[in-house]
């Protein structure tokens, strides 16, 4: 709202997300890439091998033509995007690290002008001295990753810098060092992954075999190192930021599940290669490196998710608002603009005044600068399907705008504003899917509560609703005409005395099949 | 009149060295960058024109092939010196160039997809040669397009970025990004400025295949350095005309600047243009006596004074333009003492290193040949 909002009807998300996969399936293949060069040479020439040589040679090409062509444009090309789409969290990232990135663009520097002349100097310079550009090449890649590693780190665990804005507090964060060992592996793992894309287009099948072994070499044991990094990652992530991933949210829960998925398959199909090594076709090389291609996304997709509500953790929200009150956030804070109301904080908004008569086109407004950099209203995580699943009529949708924040183990900022803007951007979602008041309403107690409840409340002992409603179904529905006296930041949901009963006696049967413990009679 | 309050406030966080610092990067990496992008666009054009202008084909189709090797890597040098720059504008301008960027959102994005397009394109046309040219010089001419469109982009970029006045109009007519600054006066001049610079540049890059070949090729290097020579003289005096319409498109105010209103810019003024001249006289004179020395040498270091000179005067008018809303003055700054100079012990250490890496292998002299 400091800056415009760019309108991506089909999602501004999805466009970051399209770059970034992209991106990094080629940035990891360029820092395991280098060092499997080097080795790869090293090997051949130890053992006099023209064959790998020369197809090595010829994978130096395609190396090249992979990493620094698309890999750097597409790097320049995330930072046009996040600039795009979050120039607030770019600007505050950029005048924050900006030395970070300048020691980076050195690395950069020093990487693309030793990739260029290990690639010419094949034929040109003596082993030694060519290896030796492979070395400089290997190590500003993986300085270049330490360096963005710290900074992408730095975005989901922020350590202790949004207190005292230290550099290096942010930089080596708690999730540094398993990030960089984690990255490291699955770098090392596409070196072989992409080996084996440029080796099943050989003839020789016994320059195959040896190729396709080596790789495995590089391939196999990094994807089995991963699951103890990734623990190691986990365990130095937040619990409570966790949560998202393990069935609190359901994006970043079903990313870490294909994550892991697409994981195995490949792995699976790593070791599929080593049966007829010799005769490994392109198709199959091809469908490896898109399997990787899936699981490396799915996880980039988990930490992008599980860092929600924020874009820089407790720090930054997603939508450009700073979570608490700092020197010079302009009031683009949410207690700042809960006070002063979003029409009148944001810049970039085309109508200041609410009547009446324009809610519905004013709440497009608010839509723009306070959800857009998520949500979209019929696309990609698009209101509609939501809205769809839980048949909300404007008046729930504006109880419920209330509370976003504690929706889905709090991944969404909270709505900020005042009373008659959340009233005006129901108005607009409401038009999105339109549910009339009158509208029949679900009465089994399973679609009542994935309707009305399941946004906050999952199925386990430690809920506040499946360990405090009453086990007498009554009593529990006469507790549950008004929520808001339950817990003074439940929504009014106004449920009927039908709904009541049956999510009651729902929630009654959970607790058997789960095996959690009702409250004494009485309780709440 | 657009509402004046959407310009967006400062970053929170302050600037982490002294202001002066990152303009200095700002102008000595926007140098470095032009420089390498003028040889890419340039040379490209100028191969281009050898191929298909030329009446001697056989040379023609040398010059073209000669230029295409080495197109695969002045691209990465533009983008990569690039980098920086847009780094430290970002740092200093961000409020400005996120702004634009986001109004004409679709087709600054468009310039990372025809980048690598014409990135290929590049590729393409280098692992080609005379004897088997394949579609080269279409897909070069290809190439060459799609820079052209981003520069343009660029250009018109960067003059929205100094417009503040037109920005509202031009979001809330359209908040999707289909933006461009087709209406902005200098938008033209000054993108056929910078275009017609790379052909000047592209033709000195011609002179400097001449001294490579000098000695191995006589003969053919007399007639690239003729070639090369002349591209660079009919587009500097081209660049007269052009910059002349660039200076008469500027708002009075910051015209003045040039003439007289600030010395340093007026100055800075008469430099590049005793430069423009005094390069013209020299490369004709070059051309006629086959003086390799002043073409390659002599020609090139008034050329680069010239371009320095036009750098610090692209960032005064910049500063003129943005003078309403930006006051470095206001800008809070506190070195980050802790990573700063770890940055310039490593920029040093890089420097040198690269200086090695091109030294060994023979750029500058004695190559190690292989062993192989």
């Amino acid at each position: 709202m400091n800056y415009p909002v760019w309108d991506v009807a089909f999602g501004a998300g999805l466009l970051i997300a399209l770059v970034a996969i992209l991106h990094v399936f080629v940035s990891h293949f360029a820092v395991g890439g280098g060092l499997f060069l080097v080795l790869t040479e090293r090997k051949a020439r130890h053992k006099n091998d023209a064959e790998l040589l020369d197809w090595l040679k010829r994978h130096t090409r395609f190396f090249v033509l992979v990493t620094v062509v698309f890999g750097a444009v597409s790097g320049v090309g995330i930072w046009f995007t996040i600039g795009l789409i979050s120039p607030v969290a770019t600007s505050n990232l950029i005048h924050a690290y900006v030395w970070g990135w300048a020691i980076e663009w050195i690395f950069f520097f020093l990487e693309i002008t030793a990739a260029l002349l290990y690639m010419y100097g094949w034929d040109k310079l003596e082993p030694r001295l060519h290896q030796w550009y492979g070395w400089i090449y290997f190590i500003a890649a993986f300085a270049s990753m330490v360096i963005i590693n710290g900074i992408i780190t730095f975005m989901l665990t922020s350590g202790s810098w949004p207190k005292n804005y230290e550099f290096w507090k942010g930089f080596f964060n708690p999730t540094y060092f398993p990030s960089l060992a984690f990255r490291f592996a699955i770098a090392l793992a596409l070196a072989g992954i992409y080996a084996l894309i440029t080796t099943s287009v050989q003839k020789d099948s016994a320059l195959k075999t040896r190729i396709v072994r080596w790789s495995a070499w590089w391939i196999v044991p990094s994807l089995a190192a991963l699951p103890l990094l990734a623990r190691w990652y986990i365990h130095r992530i937040p619990p409570d930021v966790w949560a998202s991933a393990s069935g609190s949210a359901p994006t970043p829960t079903l990313y870490a599940g294909m994550a892991v998925f697409l994981l195995i398959v490949t792995f699976v199909l790593a070791l599929l290669s080593l049966i007829r090594p010799g005769r490994i076709h392109l198709a199959f090389s091809l469908l490896v490196a898109l399997v990787a291609l899936g699981a490396m996304g799915s996880f980039e997709f988990v930490r992008e998710s599980i860092r929600k509500p924020y874009v820089i953790s407790n720090y930054l929200y997603a939508n450009s608002l700073y979570a608490k009150q700092i020197q010079g956030d302009g009031g683009f804070n949410v207690d700042a603009v809960n006070s002063a109301g979003i029409l009148q904080t944001a810049k970039w908004i085309k109508v200041r005044e609410l009547t009446a008569a324009d809610q519905a086109t004013v709440g497009r407004e608010i839509f723009r600068v306070e959800c857009e950099s998520c949500h979209t209203a019929n696309s990609y995580r698009g209101l509609r399907h939501y809205l769809a699943l839980r048949k909300w009529d404007e008046n729930k949708i504006q109880a419920m705008i209330g509370g976003l924040e504690f929706m889905h183990n709090g991944i969404m900022p909270p709505f900020a504003g005042t009373d008659q803007e959340r009233a005006a951007l129901a108005a607009y979602v409401s038009s999105i899917y339109p549910v009339a008041a009158t509208a029949p309403v679900a009465a089994d107690g399973k679609t009542v509560f994935m309707q009305n409840c399941s946004m906050c409340h999952r199925v386990n002992a430690s809920d506040a609703l499946f360990k405090n409603l009453p086990k007498d179904a009554n009593t529990a529905s006469e507790a549950m005409k008004d929520l808001t006296s339950l817990f003074p930041l439940m929504p009014d949901l106004k449920l009927t005395e039908q709904q009541r009963m049956a999510l009651a006696q729902w929630v009654n049967a959970q607790r058997t099949a789960h095996g959690i413990e009702a409250p004494m009679e009485g309780g709440n | 009149m657009m509402q004046p309050n959407l310009i967006p406030v400062l970053d929170p966080n302050p600037l982490p060295a002294p202001y002066w610092v990152f303009v200095s990067l700002l102008i000595i990496t926007f140098v470095l960058h032009i420089v390498a992008m003028n040889f890419m666009l340039g040379g490209a054009v100028v191969a281009l024109m050898a191929k298909w202008r030329a009446k001697n084909r056989v040379l023609g189709n040398r010059v073209f092939f000669d230029v295409a090797k080495k197109l695969p890597s002045l691209l990465p040098a533009t983008i990569t010196i690039g980098v920086a720059p847009l780094l430290f504008v970002q740092v200093l301008y961000g409020r400005f160039i996120y702004t634009s960027s986001v109004i004409m959102a679709w087709p600054w994005f468009l310039v990372l997809i025809f980048l690598t397009v014409a990135y290929y394109g590049f590729y393409y046309v280098s692992f080609r040669s005379g004897q088997h040219p394949g579609r080269a010089g279409t897909v070069m001419l290809s190439s060459v397009i799609l820079i052209f469109i981003i520069g343009f982009l660029f250009s018109n970029n960067l003059t929205l970025s100094q417009t503040p006045s037109r920005w509202g109009a031009k979001y809330f007519a359209d908040p999707s990004g289909w933006n461009l600054n087709l209406s902005e006066p200098t938008l033209i001049p000054r993108f056929l400025h910078f275009f017609v610079a790379a052909v000047a540049l592209g033709g000195l890059f011609l002179v400097f295949v001449a001294l490579a070949n000098w000695k191995r090729d006589h003969e053919y290097a007399r007639q690239v350095l003729q070639f090369g020579g002349k591209s660079f003289l009919y587009a500097t005096m081209a660049q007269f005309a052009v910059g002349i319409w660039f200076l008469i498109s500027l708002p009075r105010g910051m015209r003045m600047l040039f003439m007289g209103d600030s010395p340093l810019a007026t100055a800075l003024f008469l430099v590049g243009l005793t430069g423009g001249v005094a390069a013209i006289v020299l490369m004709s004179g070059a051309l006629r006596n086959e003086n390799l020395r002043v073409a390659a040498y002599l020609v090139p270091g008034i050329v680069a004074v010239v371009i320095a000179c036009m750098s610090v005067m692209r960032d005064l008018l910049r500063d003129a333009y943005l003078n309403p809303w930006f006051n470095p003055g206001q800008i809070a700054e506190k070195t980050q003492w802790s990573v700063f100079p770890l940055f310039l012990v490593l920029f040093v250490s890089g420097v040198i290193l690269w200086l090695v890496m091109l030294a060994r292998y023979g750029f500058f002299g004695s190559r190690k040949e292989s062993a192989q």
